[in-house]
């Protein structure tokens, strides 16, 4: 089994959101992958975008860049 | 207990939920109905005179119970939230789609699984179906469709399905205005504090491990993660070991007494509109149960959406027939579509595309 690690997780308000930081991401080749959002951030089924610690200002930056609104950046063993 | 946290303890969620529906099949519910959102919904309607069709009239506990599980859980473990304000016009619609859909099969998708589980190919041939109209809701994802973001409204509105629910038990323990069928599936079922109790126990572990069909099939196709679909096959594996240990597992198309019918494309059309819709509004009819029992209002439009579909179903000849025994002459009845379920499914599907594929991002914001 996969050992968790600390991760940055971005969470939105529509899953459209997080389809289009999906697409953001490959566009402007920023790291982390679409993941459900993990159980102990909501009790929704929506998605969100998971990447090392390390990406947060990154990350950051092109979602400013993309037009892309989080609702929240969390820190969370994924 | 954390029921989230591996594969193993999602699975073990599905397990408990199966068992609950093992436990009511085996109390009374209609065989392979042990545990069926848009069939119970549509019991309900008929409980409340929205529809007048004698045989399919009871106050299914376990829809009041599911709710009120979720919001109970939802209270105590603090993850209740009220919001709402996402298209509740559309999500109305895709309610009444989604029934329309799950009656044209006869049955939502946990009912399908549950069919599933008791060897009827009928539902093998349906999954077909859903598992294309999940697809085609997440490739309008990838296209850009949202229904909007729903915001946080006052606290009481969240509370208005639970209370709804509230109303309705009240209704159907202390007083004989609800219809309760006499004869057909209506009247079969196990007693109602049984079904009570198995509903707030579904309600709150589907709450706490976020079951949701379309959303399994969802996760799979978009992600590859099988968080989600672990569920599923928990559930799937205890209501195999029930039927197979009670002898209620049949392989076959043609098997009266479990209220199906072998029209291959109607069956997977039918749900294929689940399927799509459901992708759509987010849930499953289950998942939109419980998302409102924990404050969403815009899942509580959709299972308002559902009722009047249901209702309508059944007062426009839109619901299909099971396969039956004729009792004089014993021979087999086979289960049909009739042409108006068969207008309102291609029209339903229409509409869904149109919904899909109008309602974008940049709109919504």
């Amino acid at each position: 089994m996969r050992k968790k690690e600390l991760k940055l997780v971005v969470t939105f308000h529509t899953t459209a959101d997080a389809m289009a930081m999906e697409k953001a991401c490959k566009e402007y080749q920023v790291p982390g992958r679409i993941i459900p959002v993990p159980r102990a951030i909501s009790a929704g089924c929506g998605l969100s975008w998971c990447a090392a610690l390390d990406d947060r200002e990154q990350i950051v930056s092109m979602m400013r860049r993309a037009g892309i609104e989080e609702e929240a950046m969390h820190e969370c063993m994924v | 207990m954390n029921l989230s946290d591996s594969k193993k303890k999602l699975a073990l969620a599905g397990v408990i939920c199966g068992l609950v529906a093992a436990c009511l099949a085996f109390l009374g519910n209609p065989a392979n109905m042990a545990f069926c959102i848009a069939c119970f919904i549509r019991d309900t309607a008929g409980a409340l005179g929205m529809h007048q069709a004698e045989v399919v009239q009871y106050a299914r506990p376990e829809i009041i119970g599911l709710v009120l599980g979720a919001f109970i859980i939802s209270v105590g473990t603090k993850e209740y939230r009220s919001t709402g304000g996402s298209s509740p016009m559309i999500r109305f619609v895709l309610g009444m789609i989604i029934v329309i859909g799950s009656l044209v099969f006869l049955g939502c998708p946990l009912r399908m699984i549950i069919r599933m589980s008791a060897g009827d190919l009928n539902a093998w041939v349906a999954l077909i179906g859903f598992i294309l109209g999940v697809a085609t809701g997440v490739f309008a994802l990838k296209k850009g469709f949202s229904l909007g973001r729903a915001h946080a409204v006052n606290r009481v509105g969240g509370t208005m399905l639970p209370v709804i629910m509230v109303g309705i038990l009240i209704l159907a323990l202390c007083s004989s205005v609800l219809k309760a069928s006499e004869t057909g599936p209506g009247s079969m079922h196990a007693p109602l504090i049984a079904s009570l109790v198995g509903g707030l126990v579904f309600g709150a572990v589907a709450q706490k491990s976020r079951m949701c069909f379309a959303g399994s099939i969802r996760d799979v196709i978009l992600m590859k993660n099988f968080d989600l679909f672990s569920v599923i096959a928990g559930l799937f594996v205890v209501m195999l070991v029930f039927n197979l240990a009670t002898g209620r597992f049949v392989v076959g198309f043609d098997t009266p007494g479990i209220i199906a019918h072998s029209n291959h494309l109607w069956n997977i059309l039918g749900m294929y509109t689940v399927g799509f819709a459901a992708t759509l509004a987010g849930g499953c009819p289950l998942r939109q149960l419980i998302l409102a029992g924990q404050g969403s209002s815009d899942s509580a439009v959709t299972v308002m959406g559902m009722f009047v579909g249901a209702a309508l179903c059944h007062t426009l000849g839109i619901a299909a027939s099971g396969t039956a025994m004729n009792a004089e002459t014993q021979e087999i009845v086979a289960g049909a579509v009739p042409p108006h379920g068969k207008v309102a499914c291609i029209v339903c599907i229409i509409v869904c595309f149109v919904i899909a594929f109008t309602n974008k991002r940049d709109e919504a914001k």
